[in-house]
């Protein structure tokens, strides 16, 4: 049962940032490297700027009906400010060009955040009231893990219901699947493609909430890890399928959950090779991911 | 008096262009090979904070052999390859003591530098055995105690003090720093009659989640005594916080490392936590003088001492200035001669040993700080009954 909360925790947080990633790859085939400093600059957001060991709480105090959405804010914003900056420079680049401006765009962004708060990481208290445990069908399970689950779940089903219902969710699926002949077709490039980042950098924000609120700690490099997960996800899920992506993440968290609990002591140093060795497996025997993107099927 | 003591120094270091060897006849140098920049900074910043008080108190006191102390400085950048470079740029600016960042893998390249160069150098707080004889060369010293006698204290303390009979190891694999507690405390724990090891799990420091370590501790038949917590910042403090969310109250036993109350935001209240200090930040330290040595640092440098990693810049200045003192001279074999006679040296942060075999400490009197209700303070101290072996500590 408490496994099962584990992995499902963890996958959560993989499923969200494999979402963020593919939701851009979708409408413009950009792999965005910068996810990951997208996380760390929305939990720095709520700090003032100061190298001092002690951080300096700004926005961090705010009660959480304030704080979800500021932080939510910020991630898009700066999301936003990326494409609107660098992004739509590079329209008729080819891939991996872009793939190279996100890189650096990325270093842009924690060599900023280095400059204004140094390497040193710092720790806030963020939401202190979900550190606390609760039972939960005979098993004690800190609070924040259970609100992981129900908050991805929701955004889940939140993000479902949009891009099937609303006519700006048909644009995006529908620039997913075919971008020329959606254009071809009246649907806006711009403000869909704005569209995806804003959406995207709001889930990098929920992602560094949840790390923030979990670890209690801010570091330049926090969104580092997830974003590389995350990154595998969207590939093993197939690369720019939005529900490949969620159950990839869910099941690259489960996996890293399942051998830290089964590796015999001597080996679970060694956990992630185990998880990759894995990854590498699905990818040999489903190269196009576990549920192929219609736009991308071609290219395999 | 000042202005005509710098035109001797001038009209020196004209000459020493032709006589190099009378360069240093009036002075001696110090050089700091460490972090100005980089994220080493944070670290080596405060210990040469600390030296600069002690050179500054030798200075005063009429200076060392008769001679001031002059101080050079060059960044590594928090780079190894630069490292290498400023460890030869205070060499070549004459230093007869070469400093090098806090960490072995940082500090080492300039260390080796010095060691080629046939000078002494001192980590200022690298608490791996590799940081001495074993790593760099026979010149080589740490200012601070190793990792390994920061879990062996804890685990005989708790025993003894707190009445821990079952133990829980918990390792993060990411530096030798961390494996190096837990060493300690695997070289201590058969040795406590009765006490036994009920569990043990791996992590990493970048883990955003360490929920299935959590559940194995959950899965005990009975809540550990006491968890030993191999880990450094910041991962430690996700750690800490998870275990405690999960609701695991037992005591948790830690390094140095995670000593300082800038974190404790991040988890409030925390209770039964407990840290070994070489001397104490919190204003009660049962040695009044290293009270007062902590508002002179705030004098200095304007913030109290964040964390303990402060102290063994002092400690590096005074044995190495007593050594100096003793030889006569800082000729480099004489003052190493003089550095590994001393047997529990008294200092302002406890007594200090080197040998021909060990240029570290592999016993050394720690306080014990325990956290209660988000508040840290000393409540014991403790020296681990037997030294660790050498040979143990190579393992």
């Amino acid at each position: 049962m408490q496994t099962l909360f584990d992995a499902l925790s963890l996958g959560s947080l993989y499923a969200l940032g494999a979402l963020g990633i593919a939701l851009i790859f979708g409408v413009m085939r950009l792999v965005n490297f910068a996810h990951g400093d997208v996380i760390s600059f929305s939990v720095f957001a709520l700090l003032w700027p100061s190298t001092d060991a002690v951080a300096l709480v700004f926005a961090g105090d705010l009660p959480w009906f304030l704080l979800i959405p500021f932080v939510l804010l910020m991630g898009a914003g700066l999301s936003v400010l990326c494409e609107l900056i660098i992004f739509r420079r590079f329209r008729g680049a080819n891939p991996a060009t872009m793939m190279i401006a996100s890189f650096a765009l990325g270093f842009v962004i924690r060599y900023f955040l280095l400059m204004l708060f140094s390497s040193r990481p710092k720790s806030i208290s963020l939401l202190p009231a979900l550190s606390q445990p609760v039972e939960i069908l005979g098993a004690r399970i800190p609070l924040l893990q259970v609100i992981t689950i129900v908050a991805t779940i929701a955004i889940l089903f939140a993000l479902t219901a949009f891009l099937k219902r609303t006519r700006f969710g048909l644009e995006m699926r529908a620039a997913a699947e075919n971008f020329t002949m959606a254009r071809m077709l009246g649907v806006r490039a711009n403000r869909v493609i704005m569209g995806a980042f804003a959406l995207s950098g709001a889930l990098a924000a929920a992602i560094g909430l949840i790390l923030a609120s979990q670890t209690g700690t801010a570091d330049i490099q926090m969104g580092g890890a997830v974003m590389l997960m995350a990154f595998i996800a969207t590939v093993i899920g197939g690369l720019g399928s939005l529900p490949g992506a969620v159950l990839a993440g869910f099941l690259l968290g489960a996996a890293s959950v399942v051998m830290q609990t089964l590796l015999p002591i001597d080996a679970r140093p060694f956990r992630d090779a185990f998880v990759y060795g894995a990854v590498i497996l699905v990818l040999i025997f489903r190269p196009q991911g576990l549920i192929a993107a219609p736009g991308t099927k071609e290219r395999v | 008096m000042k202005n005509l003591s710098r035109l001797t120094i001038a009209l020196l270091s004209c000459t020493a262009l032709a006589t190099p060897v009378f360069a240093e006849g009036d002075k001696i140098i110090v050089g700091f090979a460490t972090a100005e920049s980089g994220f080493m900074q944070a670290y080596d910043k405060p210990a040469q904070d600390a030296a600069m008080i002690r050179i500054g108190e030798i200075n005063a006191a009429g200076g060392l052999l008769g001679k001031q102390i002059e101080v050079v400085t060059a960044d590594t950048k928090t780079d190894r390859a630069e490292g290498a470079k400023a460890g030869l740029t205070v060499v070549d600016a004459g230093a007869d003591l070469v400093v090098v960042s806090c960490d072995y893998d940082f500090g080492a390249p300039a260390a080796l530098a010095a060691e080629s160069s046939g000078k002494i150098s001192f980590f200022l707080c690298a608490e791996s055995i590799k940081a001495g004889i074993q790593g760099v060369g026979p010149h080589s010293f740490s200012a601070s105690v190793l990792a390994a006698v920061q879990g062996a204290t804890m685990a005989e303390w708790s025993y003894n003090k707190k009445n821990a009979r079952t133990f829980y190891r918990l390792l993060d694999t990411w530096t030798e720093y961390n494996k190096g507690i837990c060493d300690g405390f695997d070289y201590m724990l058969p040795k406590l009659e009765g006490a036994s090891l009920v569990g043990e799990d791996t992590f990493k420091n970048e883990d955003a989640s360490i929920a299935a370590q959590i559940t194995r501790i959950k899965s005990l038949p009975a809540e550990p005594d006491a968890i030993m917590l191999c880990t450094m910042m910041p991962g430690a403090v996700s750690a800490i916080k998870q275990i405690r969310a999960a609701g695991i109250n037992s005591m948790i036993l830690n390094g140095s490392g995670v000593d300082g109350s800038y974190w404790l935001s991040a988890v409030p209240d925390l209770s039964n936590f407990y840290v070994p200090v070489q001397g104490s930040i919190y204003g009660d330290d049962p040695n009044p003088d290293v009270t007062a040595f902590n508002a002179k640092y705030k004098a200095a440098t304007g913030g109290d001492p964040s964390t303990q990693y402060v102290y063994p810049g002092y400690v590096m200045i005074d044995v190495w200035a007593k050594a100096v003192e003793r030889a006569g001279t800082t000729e480099t074999t004489a003052v190493v001669a003089e550095l590994e006679k001393m047997n529990a040296e008294p200092t302002l942060f406890g007594p200090r040993t080197f040998t021909a075999e060990l240029h570290h400490q592999n016993s050394a009197k720690y306080l014990i700080v325990d956290t209660e209700n988000g508040k840290p303070g000393v409540v014991d101290s403790w020296t681990i009954s037997a030294p660790i072996p050498v040979a143990d500590l190579m393992k």
